[in-house]
């Protein structure tokens, strides 16, 4: 992988994820957020107002630009033409962080789905989202942050648990986690685990940063499924795990994300600032 | 079965309507009776995400025909024409076509057409910047060259013809708009879409200013490019169209390449 020691790292404190409708309020004035995260996706059109914004921003705030398109767990490999859009844009903004998810999203005949899809954690996906991420790195001239991923359904073929599969991915590729508390929550409520348990049995040493988030509770006929929709403020059981996680990993960069339902900007920035009040109390209890 | 396989058989599950693959279904290590249930999160989610682009692109088709029959449609374009990129500000290209030939909204001939100007309103907010022809750029050609000058058109500028009155239609669609039962639905109009300081403008041209900008995009000579104006549109008035297009930023910088002689010649 190539050396990417000399670039910055994000500041171990809380950011947000920024999406359009702030984007003027952040153009008006500074606003108190430590770090922003964008998806790559949403800045890869050859020009136009809001390319125009994120390249003003960047020069004032510590960017991390989170992949939502680039399907690591893809059968057929990585999409070449993409790696390109995304090593162009990260050669523009050069940001202090690049992610992406362990999910795929790109079908093997090319059809793109828009969404975070699971994957079997079988061998041959080991192998394969191996693969790719290594090709990531490679490409993009960066170490990737892999998501753990929030899921609704599991695969009966299964030769490794989550945990597990990720602390192999980062073994084999030297990849970093992104972890994402939310996600581990959801994902053990909707498959009946404990996150706790989840959580030691991931490669903590590899966080390089942390997502928290709102999800939604949707009654089913045999009990509620919790959708990762990153629609409300943070749910107490997620700040509880953080402060947990947080224990755990020692201070990371923590982000708040909000996606559908974005709030006013105020609302997102007071969810930063007690996550901000999570990490100092982490950084407090290590001495 | 093989990640391909699954891979494969989950998109056709996700896109297409009507109940899921029992083979698929199989697969799954959740209790039986849950396992639709579960899968129809992603399909919900692969639906809404694409759905979501189309309805921001598309405003003004979705007021045309109504939100519940924009929804049916939309869903149908998406199992038939889904994305083939991750690049989402791009997904809508073919929908004016789809529409087009769409029998249920036959009734609506106009339709693809406001779909193709709203797309072309897309494709102008997120196009390249190039640099702009200033009026005083323009001012310091000597006036001997003047004939001769390539000028062209920027990425940010669109333009398109209808036979019917797309710019009424779509400004009768917007927030203080006239009512739409003021617009004579047999006029032909043709509009230009372009962006100034990122804010997506747009106006109606006559024959003639329509002319000049598929001259201006061929890089014809200047003087040519006068001239198919007034061919098309004896009434222009050339030079007002030149200044205001030049204090709008629709042009861009003259190109020297003499090897492009004829590229205006095969214009329309």
């Amino acid at each position: 992988m190539p050396d990417s020691r000399n670039r910055a790292t994000l500041p171990v404190q809380a950011g947000i994820g920024l999406r359009h409708p702030h984007l003027p309020t952040f153009l008006a004035a500074p606003q108190p957020a430590a770090w922003l995260e964008v998806h790559s996706e949403n800045y890869l059109a050859p020009g136009g107002p809001r390319v125009a914004a994120l390249e003003r921003l960047r020069n004032d705030y510590p960017l991390s630009c989170h992949g939502v398109g680039l399907s690591l767990g893809s059968a057929e490999g990585l999409d070449a033409a993409h790696l390109e859009r995304l090593r162009a844009l990260y050669d523009r903004l050069e940001p202090e962080a690049i992610s992406e998810h362990l999910a795929w999203s790109t079908a093997p005949d090319g059809t793109f789905l828009a969404d975070l899809l699971p994957l079997p954690y079988t061998d041959e996906a080991l192998t394969l989202v191996a693969a790719n991420i290594e090709r990531a790195q490679e490409a993009l001239g960066r170490r990737l942050l892999v998501e753990n991923p929030s899921t609704y359904l599991r695969f009966q073929q299964t030769d490794w648990d989550e945990a597990a599969f990720l602390s192999e991915l980062v073994r084999r590729t030297d990849c970093g986690l992104l972890l994402d508390v939310n996600n581990l929550y959801v994902s053990a409520a909707n498959h009946g685990g404990d996150p706790e348990i989840v959580l030691n049995a991931l490669p903590l040493a590899a966080v390089g940063e942390i997502h928290i988030a709102g999800h939604a509770r949707v009654a089913t006929a045999w009990g509620e499924l919790l959708i990762d929709d990153h629609g409300s403020p943070v749910a107490e059981p997620v700040w509880a795990l953080l402060t947990t996680t947080l224990r755990l990993t020692g201070p990371r960069p923590v982000l708040v994300e909000w996606d559908t339902q974005i709030p006013e900007l105020p609302v997102l920035l007071a969810e930063a600032e007690r996550a901000g009040t999570c990490l100092r109390e982490s950084a407090n209890a290590l001495g | 079965m093989r990640l391909a396989e699954l891979q494969a058989r989950m998109r056709n599950a996700l896109l297409e309507p009507g109940g899921f693959d029992l083979a698929l279904l199989a697969l799954l290590a959740d209790a039986p009776d849950q396992r639709e249930r579960r899968l129809a999160v992603y399909r919900n989610n692969v639906r809404h995400a694409l759905f979501s682009v189309l309805e921001a692109a598309f405003p003004v088709v979705r007021q045309l025909i109504g939100a519940e029959c924009f929804t049916a449609t939309a869903l149908i374009f998406i199992t038939e024409h889904p994305p083939q990129a991750p690049v989402l500000y791009a997904y809508g290209s073919d929908f004016a076509n789809f529409l087009g030939s769409f029998r249920p909204l036959a009734e609506l001939p106009w339709l693809a057409d406001v779909a193709r100007l709203e797309w072309a309103r897309n494709e102008v907010l997120f196009a390249a910047e190039s640099a702009a022809l200033t009026p005083d750029q323009l001012a310091m050609a000597p006036p001997e060259e003047l004939g001769g000058l390539r000028i062209g058109v920027r990425p940010t500028t669109r333009w398109l013809a209808s036979p019917w009155p797309i710019h009424a239609i779509w400004a009768a669609h917007q927030p203080d708009g006239p009512p739409l039962e003021t617009v004579d639905l047999h006029q032909a109009e043709s509009v230009m879409i372009w962006r100034r300081d990122g804010v997506v403008c747009q106006e109606l041209l006559t024959a003639g200013e329509f002319a000049l900008l598929t001259s201006f995009a061929a890089r014809c000579p200047l003087a040519e490019v006068a001239e198919s104006g007034l061919k098309s549109d004896p009434a222009l008035d050339f030079s007002a169209a030149l200044a205001r297009w030049l204090n709008e930023s629709v042009l861009e910088e003259p190109i020297m390449d003499i090897s492009l002689p004829h590229a205006c010649e095969s214009s329309p």
